[in-house]
């Protein structure tokens, strides 16, 4: 199981929020971008983007089908970086 | 020859031609080398050269390598323009000369100018960001800042061929532009508003749209294959194709070659989504082209998809089709696969394709083509162009955030 440290999942959470244009405290870890969010396909890949780039990672687009969460994001960043 | 009424009036319904294309594309320059390579089925795909591509996994495009606007754009200086601007007055110019038409006398008329694009001239504005942000904004170029207003691109034509007497628009409806061009340039000759209308489209290649596209995963890494079950996205194209349409009156007193007629056109904009297609509207955008066009599904001998090779547009497309068609659509086939998605010239280069087809009668191929979609439920004519008597094609052009545009197109036949 990949760790995560606080550092990390704050910067991940910072990201997300931002562009989703939420109060960090409007996020769960398990509420849905799409559904409770009102977030679309478009800023699914924005976020995908900027976690690559902070993290100096390269995420698969079909991992987006993961990351409909902060969990699911978390999960991600966190393999696609080895952690 | 009669005059044309001025005022639109009823009565004043004039058909419509086609009599002479500019072409420039990855795969030919010119009407006979664009109509030749359609027929073999050429490919423009390469690894882009026009920008830096480092960084990217793969990055091959449909550049045109050899282009030389000196040639063909003899009024303007030629630095003053951006690409996609050069690209407009060449074919514009190209096509006058190719109706066989006297400059001289096209200035004494009323006329129209409409070039659609997408970008204008983003290849501009990616140097002078980067210059900016590398040297700061007094560093930036004024002569590149001079050339960025896309309005440029038909105002070009213009200046380049002495037309004073004109409407100049350029039309920024994105990957469907050529076809809105194609409308309004079509409107304008029909009712007698114009004598003449210059209509296309045109686009150059550009790092701002390479990486938007390649963000959204839709550019493929190799090659297009539109309707393939393995295909995985566009590549992109740059060129531009410029149309002169006139009434069939005019053509005729002067004798010229008439490619095609045009019958009629149809548009609508869903603003369902920002990228992906609706398959109602885009449906509804085809029964609304036919109905202006007079004319019905099961006379339509083929389709020109605007085919991108992206999974959501060719599946969305082709079930639209089928909704229009019902079980046994016309063939339906891309130009895409081989000369890359020209973006707003897509769609006015498909135009002068289809009128060749009717013109050599040949259907163009869809290459790079191993197994169709089972998705994709059409006969997109695999790797061979075949031949066949075309009689009434449509021309689809699709964009972004449902802009849609379809040209529907004749074999000009004396009487209908």
């Amino acid at each position: 199981m990949p760790t995560l440290t606080e550092e990390r999942a704050t910067k991940i959470k910072e990201i997300v929020c931002e562009i989703l244009e939420l109060e960090e405290d409007e996020v769960s870890e398990t509420s849905l971008f799409r559904e409770d969010h009102d977030a679309d396909s478009l800023r699914a890949i924005e976020i995908l983007a900027s976690l690559e780039k902070e993290f100096k990672v390269v995420i698969d687009q079909s991992e987006l089908a993961r990351m409909v969460n902060l969990k699911g994001v978390y999960e991600v960043v966190a393999e696609s970086a080895g952690w | 020859m009669t005059a044309p009424a001025r005022d639109g009036s009823a009565g004043a319904a004039h058909r419509v031609v086609l009599t002479g294309f500019g072409v420039f594309s990855s795969i030919g320059v010119g009407a006979a080398e664009f109509a030749e390579g359609l027929r073999s089925g050429r490919s423009g795909a390469k690894p882009i050269t026009a920008f830096d591509t480092e960084g990217f996994a793969h990055a091959n495009g449909c550049e045109i390598v050899d282009f030389e606007p000196e040639k063909w754009i003899r009024n303007l200086d030629v630095a003053e323009l951006g690409r996609a601007s050069q690209f407009s007055a060449a074919a514009a110019r190209m096509a006058v000369e190719d109706a066989n038409l006297d400059v001289d006398v096209l200035r004494e008329q009323r006329g129209l100018i409409s070039i659609g694009t997408t970008d204008g001239e983003s290849f501009d504005l990616d140097q002078l960001v980067e210059s900016q942000i590398a040297h700061g904004p007094e560093k930036m170029d004024s002569t590149i800042a001079r050339r960025v207003r896309a309005g440029r691109l038909s105002a070009a034509v213009a200046h380049e061929l002495g037309l004073t007497d004109v409407e100049a628009v350029t039309i920024p409806t994105a990957c469907a532009a050529g076809n809105y061009a194609i409308g309004y340039g079509f409107d304008a000759v029909r009712t007698g508003e114009v004598d003449f209308a210059l209509c296309g489209g045109a686009d150059a290649m550009c790092r701002k749209t390479f990486a938007g596209f390649y963000r959204l995963g839709t550019i493929a890494p190799e090659l297009c294959q539109p309707f393939d079950v393995d295909r995985k996205g566009i590549l992109t194209g740059e060129g531009a194709g410029v149309l002169v349409l006139e009434s069939l009156e005019s053509a005729l007193a002067r004798g010229a070659r008439i490619y095609a007629e045009v019958l009629g056109y149809g548009l609508n904009c869903d603003a369902y989504h920002q990228v992906a297609p609706n398959q109602s509207s885009v449906a509804r955008c085809m029964a609304l082209a036919l109905e202006n066009a007079g004319v019905k599904p099961g006379e339509v001998d083929l389709v020109s998809a605007h085919g991108t090779g992206t999974k959501a547009n060719d599946i969305t497309e082709a079930r639209a089709i089928r909704e229009v068609y019902g079980a046994a659509p016309p063939r339906t086939i891309s130009i895409k696969s081989m000369l890359g998605h020209t973006m707003g010239a897509a769609s006015a280069l498909a135009a002068i394709a289809c009128s060749l087809a009717i013109v050599h009668r040949f259907i163009p191929p869809t290459i790079n083509h191993t197994a169709t979609d089972p998705e994709c439920e059409v006969d997109c004519v695999p790797n061979e162009a075949v031949e066949a008597d075309l009689r009434i094609v449509q021309n689809n052009g699709l964009a972004f955030g449902g802009n849609n545009a379809v040209v529907i197109l004749g074999k000009y036949e004396e009487h209908r």
